[in-house]
């Protein structure tokens, strides 16, 4: 579509082969894939195709287009929703970095997406490894509302492993794509959809990002739209983190205290504060024994060493492994090649 | 065993030999003896003098014939009384000046004179505690030839020696201890499980995450040595040359490098000396790096690991070295080393890792009951890992737990097998069900089922439990090898 020129769609769409050669100069192959799309192509049919599976679509014209969205360069011309996405007066804040994330980058994820669902803020992130799970996590964990903005179409889990934390995330908040259902996840997609989260919030974070990371792309998406860009701090020199420390430099608000920077984001709770008890059912399943359902909840979507769950859980190192074998039996947990254990959707 | 040293003189040209499969150094006790006898103030007879070591079949090899030979030679020309040479049992090397050196293996040497029944034990002074420490046989150290002459001959006194209490040696507090291990709390549970049980450990991890530092403190939580296997312990060093004459009291800790020969980890070489793992008998041998070691060496460790003694074999003898051990190895778990890891990405392919986590199989793999993995755990991790237990508290659990099994079997657990397993394993309703399950959904095989049921019944008895409950065998599924090979 961005090569259709500076001709609004309206028009194109109404064009002569000829005038689409010469005006919009589109080549022979690209003019006949055209003519037949928009000969093949059936309103109604797909819309019924996506009111079945639940997913609403907000097109440019329609009122509930996100506002600040409609200022990146080239909007999406539609955006396909699978949840309901919260209204233009709750806060949202985008979580961004890099899929290889060191784990403290990981860790402080997890924690701001916390902090920000516990105060009702919605947190938006791209559900991609590393740090948009962490994340979606950490806002899951909460209880919040937490969207995730998806590079393919909106009914295909990338990458696979987390198919887990996509049913969660629309489960319990929103996947948004600009992408029809079956588009595949192909690389470009990425850097594009990144333009869609910073322009669902006022305020993007990036958590930690190396030079020459796509996630920079999205930080100045988010300054084009006139949001706010945060970077979190970190030690200098790690390569993991070089880029998220130029931002900083470069002006971008350093994030050096969570608490603090909640509070900036939105000093008072927004909307329902979910429950302490909504909280801990969105994260561990209800009838599980005691012990292991304090084990559970030391175990993430990412693979946790066995001692990193016994930090968290706190739990004595017996009770504790006994716990993870039948909680691995029961399938709320697997563990990988390298003895981490990992959370698993359902039972 | 036993050699008797018979000498002959008789007229003929002046001549001086040793006959009786003597070997090199034996041969060379000829000039030692003809010059340290000569300086020591005597005179070597001048006549044909025939030395016979018996029996003529067996070979004769070391330097600690000389004192005996001298001995003979000056009882044959008149400068010692022969009955005063009858069942006493006599060793040492000489100098050339007639005074005495340090003999190897003198505490088996003790041992033998006591089995033996011999009336008194003659060797250097510097051997004369190590061989005194063993008790039954009285020990008379010296420390010239000429001293020697006159203690047999009556003239002069020469005190027993009392076996003294080495100040120096090592007692079990000061071994390594676990209390300076920071974090790595699961691996400490396993390393406990693995001691109560006499379980082998495999520690698979990346670089720099504790393994080795984990492993040195296994000997310090295993129960402490009884006099006998101290006894043991200090004879197999004293035959390879180690140790300084005192009683080993703390369990040995080897870890011999991936590079080492087959005879260095067996025993053998010419002169059979006890290998690598006949001087861990009754301690840990660690075999670090584990899949860097050569697959054949590592074949020899399949006897020991069975019959808990090494068989070495020679042409006209074999020798058996005990062999009794606690095998801990560690590996990482890719040949990169970081595999799973969170801070850095593991460069190998998949058919890499395949490889190298193949290297550790068949039989010895066999006799591994635990694998864990000792993960890189942050800095805020390791400060927030529990107080350590110091290795004592551990040691007291552990020696608690193979009472029980003494008790119960006579043997620790990871000894057991078949029937004897089954019966010290006898499973409770649910505690079967358990194992069905996870049979089904965690692959269990045969092998591994085996493996979980003995070590359930160390993790039983580590908590006095008669039965094995759910939670134990529960736990004992988690040590349990997870790479994608053959569990």
């Amino acid at each position: 579509m961005s090569r259709l020129g500076n001709f609004p769609v309206a028009q194109v769409l109404e064009m002569g082969v000829i005038e689409l050669q010469e005006r919009v100069r589109m080549t022979e192959r690209a003019v006949q894939a055209f003519e037949e799309l928009k000969h093949s192509f059936e309103p109604t049919a797909v819309l019924d195709e996506l009111d079945r599976r639940g997913i609403t679509v907000v097109t440019l014209a329609d009122g509930e287009y996100p506002g600040r969205l409609k200022s990146v360069p080239d909007p999406p011309p539609a955006l396909f929703v699978d949840g309901e996405l919260q209204s233009p007066q709750t806060p949202a804040v985008a979580l961004v970095g890099s899929r290889k994330a060191s784990v403290s980058g990981l860790d402080t994820a997890r924690s701001l997406g916390r902090a920000l669902a516990e105060r009702g803020v919605c947190v938006v992130s791209g559900l991609a490894l590393g740090v948009d799970a962490a994340a979606h996590e950490g806002a899951l964990e909460a209880g919040g509302f937490t969207v995730g903005v998806l590079g393919c179409g909106i009914d295909v889990v990338y990458p696979r492993s987390n198919r887990r934390l996509f049913e969660e995330v629309r489960a319990s908040g929103a996947l948004v794509s600009e992408y029809h259902l079956g588009e595949a996840p192909l690389a470009w997609r990425f850097p594009a959809r990144n333009r869609i989260i910073a322009g669902l919030c006022e305020t993007v974070v990036v958590v930690e990002a190396p030079e020459k990371s796509g996630v920079l792309i999205t930080a100045r998406h988010a300054l084009d739209a006139g949001a706010d860009v945060w970077a979190v701090p970190g030690p200098p020199g790690l390569q993991e983190c070089r880029g998220s420390n130029r931002l900083i430099a470069d002006g971008a608000g350093c994030l050096w205290d969570i608490p603090e920077f909640v509070d900036s984001v939105a000093p008072e709770p927004v909307g329902k504060v979910p429950a302490e008890e909504a909280r801990l059912e969105a994260s561990v399943p209800a009838g599980l024994p005691e012990g292991e359902a304090a084990a559970l909840a030391g175990v993430g979507f990412e693979p946790t060493a066995v001692d990193t769950v016994a930090g968290r859980s706190g739990l004595r190192m017996q009770e504790l492994l006994s716990a993870l074998a039948l909680l691995e039996l029961k399938g709320y947990v697997s563990r990988d090649t390298s003895g981490s254990f990992v959370r698993r959707a359902g039972g | 065993m036993p050699v008797e040293v018979e000498v002959d003189v008789s007229p003929g040209l002046p001549g001086f030999s040793i006959v009786g499969l003597p070997d090199a150094a034996v041969q060379e006790a000829r000039e030692r003896v003809k010059v340290a006898i000569s300086n020591s103030g005597y005179k070597f007879p001048t006549r044909k003098v025939i030395v016979n070591l018996a029996p003529a079949h067996l070979r004769k090899e070391g330097a600690a014939f000389d004192l005996p030979i001298a001995l003979a030679v000056l009882a044959v020309s008149g400068h010692i009384p022969a009955e005063s040479l009858k069942d006493a049992g006599i060793v040492g090397e000489l100098s050339l000046d007639g005074g005495l050196r340090g003999v190897r293996g003198a505490l088996c040497v003790a041992e033998g004179a006591r089995r033996e029944g011999l009336r008194c034990l003659v060797l250097p002074e510097i051997n004369a505690n190590e061989a005194a420490s063993i008790g039954g046989v009285k020990v008379f150290g010296i420390r010239t030839l000429r001293e020697a002459v006159d203690f047999l001959g009556g003239q002069s006194e020469v005190s027993q020696t009392v076996p003294q209490e080495n100040p120096s040696s090592e007692s079990v507090e000061t071994l390594e201890d676990f209390a300076d291990v920071a974090g790595q709390s699961f691996a400490r549970r396993a390393l406990e499980v693995a001691a109560a049980g006499g379980h082998n450990v495999v520690m698979s991890g990346p670089p720099g995450s504790g393994k080795t530092m984990l492993a040195r403190r296994m000997p310090g939580i295993l129960p402490p040595l009884t006099l006998d296997e101290s006894i043991e312990v200090t004879k197999v060093h004293s035959a390879a040359g180690e140790g300084n004459g005192a009683l080993i009291r703390t369990r040995p800790f080897r870890a011999p490098h991936h590079t080492i020969s087959t005879s260095g980890l067996a025993g053998g070489g010419s002169n059979p000396r006890p290998g690598e793992v006949s001087l861990a008998h009754h301690g840990v041998l660690f075999l670090d790096e584990f899949p860097e070691f050569n697959r054949a060496t590592l074949e020899v460790l399949r006897q020991p690991l069975e019959d808990g003694h090494v068989t070495i074999s020679r042409v006209a003898a074999t020798l058996s070295y005990p062999a009794r051990v606690t095998l801990v190895c560690s590996m990482n778990p890719c040949p990169c080393g970081y595999a799973g890891d969170k801070r850095r990405t593991c460069r190998c392919s998949a058919g890499q890792i395949e490889r190298y986590q193949s290297r550790i199989s068949g039989p010895l793999l066999d006799r591994i009951d635990l694998f864990v993995d000792v993960p890189r755990l942050t800095r805020q991790e390791l400060r927030e890992g529990r107080d350590a237990e110091p290795s004592s508290v551990i040691r007291e659990r552990v020696a608690a737990a193979r009472d029980i099994q003494t008790r119960r079997q006579g043997v620790p657990n990871s000894a057991l097998a078949g029937r004897r397993l089954r019966e010290a394993c006898k499973l409770r309703e649910d505690s079967e069900a358990l194992l069905g399950a996870a049979i089904d959904r965690m692959g269990l095989t045969g092998r591994s089922h085996d493996r979980v049921l003995r070590v359930a019944r160390t993790i039983a008895d580590l908590g006095g439990e008669d039965d094995i409950a759910v939670e134990n065998l529960a736990e004992a599924l988690n040590y349990r090898r997870s790479s994608f090979l053959d569990r």
